[in-house]
């Protein structure tokens, strides 16, 4: 008989259905988180770029010091690379392609001679790491879906002591950029020695919009400074990769969702043509068997 | 007209933004009040409390630490003055019995610390700064 086909199939389509529930709920979920976490992402920038300011400025004012503390050295023996993951999986391509891109760097770092430390944000960089015979020194977990400021002082604290005591001479980082809600990019960038703008680290002679005052010393003040503005670039960056997280997995989700809702309706028409056969096989066995019995009358 | 933009920003929330006539705050030199038309001038600010002078009356926040700028706008005769504070709050929005709570549980940290019953070097260089945090929000709302 049929029935049997048809049962294996209705606990098919229960279980799609089931699976569509969550992704669907997961999808909404992360929506929400969406404009949560651009909304941080808004209510940071103004401290971003005035602390941008505030170093380029600095940077302006006493350009022998910033040189000591924000150029490269000729030649770097040993860098870390910082890389910014979620902690969730299911979010299409989110962490794999950071990871990817960092994978690439290491390797490129490493040809050219240099040692590498990998830290990274993210409960999913030390298996994929691992499986690639990387050690990551350090794995930030618990805050990539939401990461607060002292989440950030504390990875800058982290990646910023081997950099002062002179152990590495530069620091990477690997994360997602948040362009907009539609255009989220992996991007590396130099977070020490504080990346400058073209005219500081050109020396140029005054293009600065005049005179400007310091207090304390520049020197001084640049030495407080520059750990304030490695957090805040480092925040800066957990923010955008939270936002492109949630887009990331919202996306995900909502093609999931739609996938489900493809296969459950393949599948209920393969049941509802089983469950057809197998009446119409009934109807012909219970006229079959009339008609014997009328004709054996 | 020359006037002065203030902002001030932390890095989870910007503060406050708006014009205003004076900016009071406390740097590791001393007291210094920034009005328009000021020279360029970076600095930081000690934990205190940051006064702004409006023309509706004055606006005042407990900063603890950070820096301010101060600068020319491009928009011609402003002049902008931000404060960038790791942590900075209106003083009418602090908790004072929470202030006090944490005020009371630091320094019994720090009694049992000097007793030498507390060894753990990072949880007594915690209490301190929260110590001074605590204190400061209670002196600021206090006014």
């Amino acid at each position: 008989m049929a029935g049997g086909q048809e049962r294996i199939l209705r606990r098919r389509i229960k279980s799609v259905q089931a699976t569509r529930k969550i992704t669907k709920a997961m999808e909404l979920i992360a929506a929400s988180q969406i404009a949560k976490s651009q909304a941080r992402i808004t209510a940071n920038r103004p401290y971003r770029d005035g602390m941008r300011r505030i170093i380029v400025e600095a940077a302006l004012g006493d350009p022998a010091a910033a040189k000591k503390l924000l150029t490269m050295p000729e030649k770097v023996d040993s860098a870390i690379v910082l890389v910014v993951t979620g902690d969730r999986g299911l979010s299409g391509a989110y962490n794999s392609s950071v990871m990817r891109r960092a994978e690439r760097l290491v390797n490129s770092l490493r040809i050219e001679g240099t040692d590498v430390r990998l830290y990274a944000v993210g409960k999913k960089a030390t298996a994929f790491f691992r499986f690639r015979g990387m050690r990551v020194e350090e794995n930030f977990i618990g805050f990539a879906d939401r990461p607060s400021f002292a989440d950030a002082r504390t990875v800058a604290a982290t990646i910023a002591a081997p950099f002062i005591d002179g152990e590495v001479q530069q620091v990477l980082l690997v994360s997602t950029n948040f362009l907009s809600a539609g255009t989220q990019t992996v991007g590396t960038r130099q977070l020490l020695p504080l990346a400058m703008p073209e005219p500081v680290l050109t020396n140029e002679p005054e293009k600065s919009k005049g005179y400007t005052e310091f207090e304390p010393e520049v020197a001084d003040l640049l030495f407080f400074l520059a750990p304030r503005a490695l957090e805040s670039e480092i925040f800066s960056a957990l923010l955008e990769g939270a936002a492109s997280f949630h887009i990331s997995q919202q996306r995900a989700m909502a093609a999931a969702t739609d996938n489900a809702d493809e296969l459950g309706q393949t599948l209920s028409r393969i049941m509802n043509r089983a469950r057809q056969d197998s009446i119409t096989t009934e109807i012909m066995e219970i006229v079959g068997g009339a008609e014997a019995l009328r004709s054996g009358k | 007209m020359a006037t002065l933009q203030v902002e001030i920003v932390t890095p989870e929330v910007a503060l406050w933004a708006g014009e205003a006539t004076a900016l009071i705050a406390r740097s590791s030199e001393g007291d210094f009040t920034i009005m328009s038309q000021h020279t360029p001038t970076v600095g930081d600010i000690i934990p205190s409390v940051v006064r702004v002078e409006t023309s509706e009356g004055e606006i005042a926040f407990a900063v603890h630490g950070g820096y301010f700028q101060v600068g020319p706008d491009e928009a011609e005769g402003v002049t902008r003055a931000t404060v960038l504070a790791g942590v900075a709050e209106r003083t009418t929005q602090i908790d004072v019995p929470r202030a006090q709570a944490a005020k009371e549980a630091a320094e019994a940290q720090l009694a049992a610390a000097t007793r030498g019953e507390a060894s753990d070097h990072a949880a007594n260089l915690l209490a301190e700064a929260a110590l001074q945090r605590a204190e400061l929000r209670l002196q600021a709302a206090a006014g």
